[in-house]
């Protein structure tokens, strides 16, 4: 299986208020298909590490490839276009636009890629909220609807673009039980059935163990990974 | 793909935010109205002032001034070989009149540009109806010439030109010499000369221009008469009056007729300069105004949308997260500045042409106003429009490049 994402000698500083380390040294790889989850107690660098590995934060030092691209010092404009092919990610908190619809919400990325008609990016942004069980929501503001059903309107966006790699900071943070294994099913069958790669943070252990990897970090490092 | 994502972002961000889009249009509305509304009453009044100016002044005027005398026949009669010079040179007097104007009036016909001609011969004298006095000037005109320039016939109150033309010892007075001498179509009046020539006339007929300064001293009589009050012979004419096509074009045609001629031309523009500086100074006030206006509209603009990005810079952030780039995002930002715009510029048309048309029934009835002068030009609202659009895009392009510069992660991390 080839890599999907390989991470080298990476380090994160901020200046502000203090210098402070961030993440230190972090290297790891992650296979085409595979299901990793990321734990760690909070303010270790979870959500640090995943900005980077996702090409929005480019300011740190060390090397970064994804599916075989090295992104490390790629232009802006070049990652958002890389990001709006290749990644899907789901924020920590659950960020939708509220003056659109749940539907509008997940369709925009795929319109922003263009590459399917409307009708046909309509269709299959449906059916994502289905399998989310959220399609009763579709069509209300995204300001209305509860927290949970939020998180999984998000989830089905990181998933409009049919996207490589998935990554989500605590994606099932939010939700119940049932909601949370509704997400690590679909988890699951992406992993295994598309070979999409799948990185999450979580502080779920249960949600963890029975994913293929876990990578658990301590103080901006890399404590062991199975 | 009907409209782009762009689009319908854009679009969605101003119709969710009803109140402050309709608020920034308004200030577009305001500005292009104005303009509109400033520049329809400057035309209106500039044209109104320049339809004064020609009703009683002729494009160009044709007349002989009296030059300063050269050595041309002193060479002429010493022969070549010698330079001469004169000291302390004088005046000549030409007096003042033109030389065989009908053949002048014949050549100056061959030119297409010219589209009025008529002779004259004018002196000051004064109105006597018994013992009162009224001091004028008495334009001796082929009447019909004259009509064909300044269309008197319509301002005739009492008589008609035609009633001139027939009669060789008739007058026609204006309106405040009428009254100030009670005289009235069919009385008799009597013109004196400064040289103490007189001649007694019948009124044929009374017109009125409401400028005062017409109304109150001029008469027309035929030119014959005013031959006769000078002691001048039937050749003797002063000026010759032309009109042409496009009285803003004096400029060429004047330059043209006074070296076919050789005589002195005197273009509208130049005997009315004091009017002209008013309307430059006009059009300055005027232009000042509106610019204000457009740059406080600017900021409208400029405000909302910079508050619009403040808001919303968390979802501009999801944006580039998923995959927007900076150009995206000033197109999404550009958009709403144009689509207020536009908005705002479609409204300020509409409200500029209501605005002018209520003050153009206004009536004022000062001097010879009526009404408000406006002018209606498509000219105006074409321009109206295109400076609301373009102050929209300047004022949406600063806070839309802020936008595309906003860091994802900077605001996803909070
Ligand atoms: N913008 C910032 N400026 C300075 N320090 C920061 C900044 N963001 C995070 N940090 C620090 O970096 C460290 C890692 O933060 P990070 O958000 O990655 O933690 P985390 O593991 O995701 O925690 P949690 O589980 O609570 O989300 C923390 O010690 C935090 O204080
Ligand atoms: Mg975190």
């Amino acid at each position: 299986m080839s890599i999907a994402l390989k991470a080298e000698g990476v380090n994160k500083y901020f200046y502000t208020p203090d210098k402070f380390q961030a993440l230190n040294n972090v290297s790891f790889e992650v296979k085409e298909g595979e299901f990793v989850s990321v734990i760690g107690k909070s303010g270790c660098g979870k959500s640090t590490m995943l900005y980077i590995l996702s090409t929005m934060d480019t300011d740190y030092v060390g090397s970064l490839t994804l599916k075989g691209q090295h992104v490390t010092g790629c232009s802006q404009n070049e990652l958002a276009a890389f990001r709006n092919r290749h990644l899907g990610f789901v924020f920590q908190f659950h960020y939708l636009l509220p003056d659109f619809s749940c539907l509008k919400n997940v369709m925009i990325p795929a319109l922003r890629l263009g590459k399917l008609p409307r009708k046909e990016i309509e269709q299959n942004a449906y059916e994502k909220l289905q399998k989310l069980g959220v399609a009763e929501q579709a069509l209300k503001p995204a300001s209305r609807i509860s927290g949970g059903q939020q998180q999984r309107v998000a989830i089905a966006r990181a998933l409009i673009n049919e996207p490589s790699i998935i990554m989500g900071d605590e994606p099932t943070g939010n939700l119940d039980s049932r909601n949370t294994a509704v997400v690590f099913d679909i988890f699951r069958q992406l992993a295994e059935e598309y070979n999409k790669t799948i990185i999450t943070v979580t502080h779920d252990i249960d949600f963890a163990s029975k994913s293929d990897r876990i990578i658990e970090m301590m103080d901006g490092k890399i404590l062991n990974q199975q | 793909m009907a409209i782009g994502i762009n689009t319908e972002i854009a679009l969605t961000y101003m119709t969710s935010r009803r109140k402050q889009t309709i608020v920034s249009a308004l200030g577009v509305t305001f500005g292009i109205s104005m303009y509109i509304f400033m520049n329809s009453l400057i035309a209106g009044t500039n044209e109104w002032s320049e339809q004064v100016m020609l009703s009683s002044t002729p494009h160009i005027r044709l007349y002989n001034e009296n030059k300063l005398c050269d050595t041309r026949m002193l060479d002429k009669y010493a022969g070549a070989g010698r330079i001469n010079l004169i000291s302390n040179p004088q005046l000549l007097s030409s007096g003042n009149s033109i030389a065989n104007p009908d053949a002048i009036i014949k050549q100056l016909q061959q030119q297409p540009e010219i589209v009025a001609m008529s002779k004259q011969v004018s002196t000051s004298v004064i109105y006597a109806n018994g013992n009162v006095q009224e001091n004028g000037t008495v334009l001796g005109v082929n009447i019909d010439e004259q009509d064909k320039m300044f269309d008197i016939a319509s301002t005739m109150v009492s008589g008609t030109i035609e009633e001139l033309a027939a009669n060789p010892n008739g007058v026609i007075i204006g309106s405040g010499l009428s009254e100030k001498l009670n005289l009235g179509k069919g009385d008799y009046m009597t013109l004196t000369t400064a040289n103490g020539a007189q001649k007694r006339l019948e009124i044929a007929g009374v017109f009125r221009t409401t400028i005062k300064g017409v109304d109150n001293a001029r008469s027309y009589v035929n030119i014959p008469v005013v031959q006769q009050l000078l002691h001048k012979d039937r050749s003797y004419i002063t000026d010759i009056y032309i009109n042409i096509k496009d009285h803003n074009k004096t400029a060429d045609v004047s330059a043209r007729i006074n070296a076919h001629t050789g005589y002195t031309t005197e273009t509208w523009q130049s005997s009315n300069e004091q009017s002209l500086a008013g309307k430059k100074i006009r059009d300055i006030i005027a232009n000042a105004v509106v610019i204000t206006i457009l740059i406080v509209a600017g900021f409208g603009i400029y405000n909302i949308l910079n508050m619009v990005i403040y808001e919303k810079i968390k979802e501009i952030a999801i944006l580039k997260a998923t995959g927007f780039q900076g150009k995206h995002v000033i197109s999404i930002f550009i958009r709403q500045a144009l689509y207020i715009g536009v908005l705002g510029a479609l409204a300020g048309l509409l409200a500029g042409w209501a605005i002018s048309y209520f003050v153009s029934s206004m009536y004022l009835g000062l001097g010879n106003v009526e009404y408000l002068p406006i002018a209606f030009h498509t000219r105006h609202y074409l321009q109206g429009a295109f400076f609301g659009v373009i102050t929209a895009f300047f004022a949406g392009y600063i806070p839309a490049v802020r936008a595309s510069k906003v860091d994802p992660v900077q605001i996803i991390r909070g």
